[in-house]
């Protein structure tokens, strides 16, 4: 599926006489994104917003595209009619913006019935206390609501629930190794489902990759993943089974005074939320192939859900919208007009030639190029606009944009994921880890993580470049 | 996301499992063989003393071995621990105000008490003062209904173990936990003057947890002693008041047979905050101090 903005914006492009554009103004413009990117590397150092800084680089860009005669004014066209908009709106995927404020709605309200802690808790009841088995547990988990939440909230969810429980056990020893052992897994975690992370589903949407088949491919690889990472875990931080029976008698008394059924304040809206968090995965999934759904897109899908949970708390829904997190919408809607702005300047095209050298390379060198290449530079600064940027690249390319399966889709959504784990500010979830850690004022510098984490990246990186080339 | 958002929300979580990890009871049948009774009458006085303390104890069974110390056996602290010491009693039943005539004021426990509460390891049956007007038809009821008194229920197991295991069969314990609302009240009012905070859900949220805890703690001892002490009703009190004057009502809406209470601090070597004023008032009913 081609996303609708994009053939929005072509359809723009049809009707208006683009100028040629000079090497300068097109360097001018690269040099205004290359700012943006290095601004939301410092996003913290700056003290700003992420829609801040890119919300100023798309009114900044959008002026220089209106004084250079770059964008495409007029009207555009709708299912035939002619309409009459700013040329900001229809540069904007609102079937993205819609699936993530439909999906952080859904979620949201979903969490208030106690479903995701009442899974936390009865794991860790299940696990007896046993370390290796917590381990195990608490990292498929971290896959697992990684690719049905998102990664920050699953790792704000496990890893706070990690501090209490070994905090519990008298296992603070072992919280540095869980903590950093899941915040790699949430970025696993993010690749299996279309759904699962932002670059999943601009890039997924992009190439016109089916939930179904997106799951398909990546599902093989996170559970290799996921088993790699957690074995290697338990060898770098030595996490063991309880030796005896004395020990593991202690531990199950320990962990045995958790209550799963604490957080719930309704049996029903439990229910409720468990059989609407598995209906809404079916829908999503099978989006593309139902009747009159499959016109309306995930995006409707995901608001339509959303809407359902809020019925529950539909007296109170302004406090579910106060609790949206705006800056990341603002940030998306301004991303997508920099990056409109930016192909109207033939930056992408600049690009997209010098990728093309690499795409030259073929297959299997050159698949394997854009994943490390990908992962590199998702691991110092955003991952989204990146995939944004390289999704509108491929678009771009005759062969690959007509090509749903074709590799590269496959190696920019590896590597935009994968990368974020080599740094600690390489993801959100990575980043949360590392807020949890020096929360319980465990010493981790950057460096320290980076030497950390890097194994687990390395491998996980080799092994989607492996799997790509081999199986994909 | 900024740092203090996501703080915000990981603490959030955090509390929700701290929350849910709650004590759990654990069921340990207290073990007297060997009971000491002090006094300080003499003679015939001193063993219808420990017949009545045996009769009001039928809860121990048959196998108890029932040592008497009468007023003869000490006559200071020093010789009264040394006679501790080498009889080794799991349990040891007095009165308030041993060779002392201040028992008639409800002002002290009396020195040998004071000592002997604080020093033992093992738990002090204190009656009612076997010349005090009131005393002697209650003694004989024995321990039908028993109520352990707290301001910290939940994860005390030796409270409830030891308040059930006095607790005759067929018979009613209650376990009261009362928060007190003079400390929880000079709280709201400093959390009323922080801006950051709100005060009234402030108040609910606090109330609330700090009566759930105790709550699922007793439904936990249920849920054990059942099994084990089935024919004991086990009854739940949690509530704010003035503790001292709520605890007073309680025993005497109740009629209690028993009262349970700890009454050592690690903090402090003398009886601890509410114990003490609690023993020295409550003159017309057994108490176990702990």
């Amino acid at each position: 599926m081609v996303s609708t903005a994009f053939a929005l914006t072509g359809a723009t492009q049809q009707s208006h006489d683009v100028p040629l554009v000079s090497l300068g103004v097109t360097l001018l413009f690269l040099a205004l994104l290359i700012a943006m990117v290095l601004c939301l590397a410092f996003e913290e150092k700056l003290h700003a917003k992420k829609s801040v800084i890119v919300g100023l680089f798309a009114v900044g860009t959008l002026f220089l595209g209106a004084a250079f005669d770059l964008l495409p004014f007029g009207s555009v066209s709708v299912g035939g009619h002619e309409i009459d908009l700013p040329v900001y709106v229809p540069a904007i995927d609102w079937n993205v913006i819609a699936i993530i404020l439909g999906s952080s709605l859904f979620v949201d309200v979903t969490s208030r019935s106690g479903l995701f802690t009442w899974i936390a808790i009865k794991l860790t009841r299940t696990s007896g206390g046993d370390p290796l088995k917590l381990l195990v547990y608490y990292g498929v988990m971290t896959v697992v609501f990684s690719a049905v939440l998102n990664n920050v909230t699953a790792m704000i969810i496990v890893g706070s629930l990690t501090g209490v429980s070994l905090n519990r056990l008298a296992r603070n020893n072992l919280l540095l190794g869980f903590l950093i052992i899941e915040g790699l897994l949430t970025n696993v975690g993010g690749l299996l489902t279309l759904i699962s992370s932002v670059p999943n589903i601009i890039v997924g949407t992009t190439a016109g990759i089916s939930f179904i088949r997106f799951f398909l491919v990546t599902g093989p690889f996170v559970l290799v993943a996921t088993f790699v990472t957690l074995w290697l875990g338990t060898r770098i931080f030595n996490v063991r089974r309880l030796a005896t029976s004395d020990e593991r008698e202690q531990a199950a008394r320990l962990v045995a005074g958790f209550d799963e059924h604490d957080g719930i304040e309704s049996r029903a809206f439990f229910w409720f939320g468990a059989v609407m968090l598995i209906t809404f995965i079916a829908v999503i999934a099978t989006t593309s192939v139902l009747p009159l759904i499959q016109n309306l897109g995930m995006g409707y899908v995901a608001l339509t859900f959303g809407l359902i949970m809020l019925l529950r708390f539909k007296a109170v829904a302004d406090k579910f919208y106060q609790a949206i997190d705006w800056d990341l919408l603002g940030f998306f809607a301004a991303l997508f007009v920099v990056i409109n702005v930016m192909e109207h300047a033939l930056v992408l095209e600049l690009i997209g030639n010098g990728l093309a050298h690499v795409i030259g390379l073929g297959d299997t060198l050159g698949t394997g190029l854009i994943v490390v290449l990908g992962a590199t530079a998702s691991s110092v600064t955003d991952n989204i606009p990146l995939a944004a940027m390289l999704a509108k690249i491929l678009t771009a390319n005759p062969v690959i944009g007509s090509d749903p399966d074709s590799p590269f889709w496959w190696a920019v959504i590896f590597g935009a994921n994968l990368g974020g784990n080599l740094t600690p500010i390489g993801s959100a979830s990575t980043l949360v880890a590392v807020t949890i850690i020096h929360k319980y004022e465990l010493k981790l510098s950057f460096a320290g993580f980076v030497k950390r984490a890097f194994p687990f990246a390395a491998v996980q990186i080799l092994l989607a470049v492996a799997y790509i080339v081999f199986f994909v | 996301m900024g740092l203090v958002s996501l703080m915000t929300q990981v603490d959030q979580f955090e509390s929700a499992f701290r929350a849910a990890d709650k004590p759990i009871f654990e069921f340990l049948q207290p073990v007297v063989e060997r009971a000491l009774v002090v006094t300080d009458l003499r003679g015939a006085d001193a063993t219808t003393f420990r017949d009545q303390v045996c009769d009001f104890l039928g809860v121990l069974g048959n196998g108890v071995q029932w040592d008497l110390d009468d007023g003869d056996a000490f006559e200071s602290i020093e010789a009264l621990l040394e006679r501790v010491n080498v009889c080794n009693p799991d349990l040891i039943c007095t009165y308030r105000n041993l060779h002392s005539e201040a028992w008639r004021w409800p002002y002290s426990l009396g020195e040998y008490l004071d000592v002997l509460t604080q020093i033992v390891d093992c738990p002090v049956l204190v009656f009612p003062h076997p010349q005090a007007d009131s005393t002697n038809a209650r003694m004989l009821q024995g321990t039908d209904i028993v109520m352990a008194i707290t301001t910290h229920l939940a994860g005390d197991n030796s409270l409830v173990n030891n308040a059930a295991g006095f607790t005759n069969d067929g018979g009613t314990l209650w376990l009261a936990h009362v928060e007190d609302e003079k400390s929880f009240a000079r709280f709201i009012d400093t959390i009323s003057k922080i801006d950051a905070i709100d005060t009234d859900t402030s108040r609910e949220r606090i109330l609330t947890q700090m009566l759930k805890e105790p709550s699922d703690y007793i439904r936990s001892c249920k849920e054990k002693l059942v099994t084990h002490r089935p024919s004991v009703r086990i009854e739940k009190i949690v509530t704010v008041g003035s503790q001292l004057e709520e605890f007073r009502r309680l025993i005497d809406k109740y009629t209690i047979d028993l009262l349970v209470m700890h009454t050592k601090d690690a903090d402090q070597s003398a009886m601890h905050g509410l114990a003490y004023p609690l023993a020295i008032e409550l003159r017309e009913i057994p108490l176990l101090l702990l």
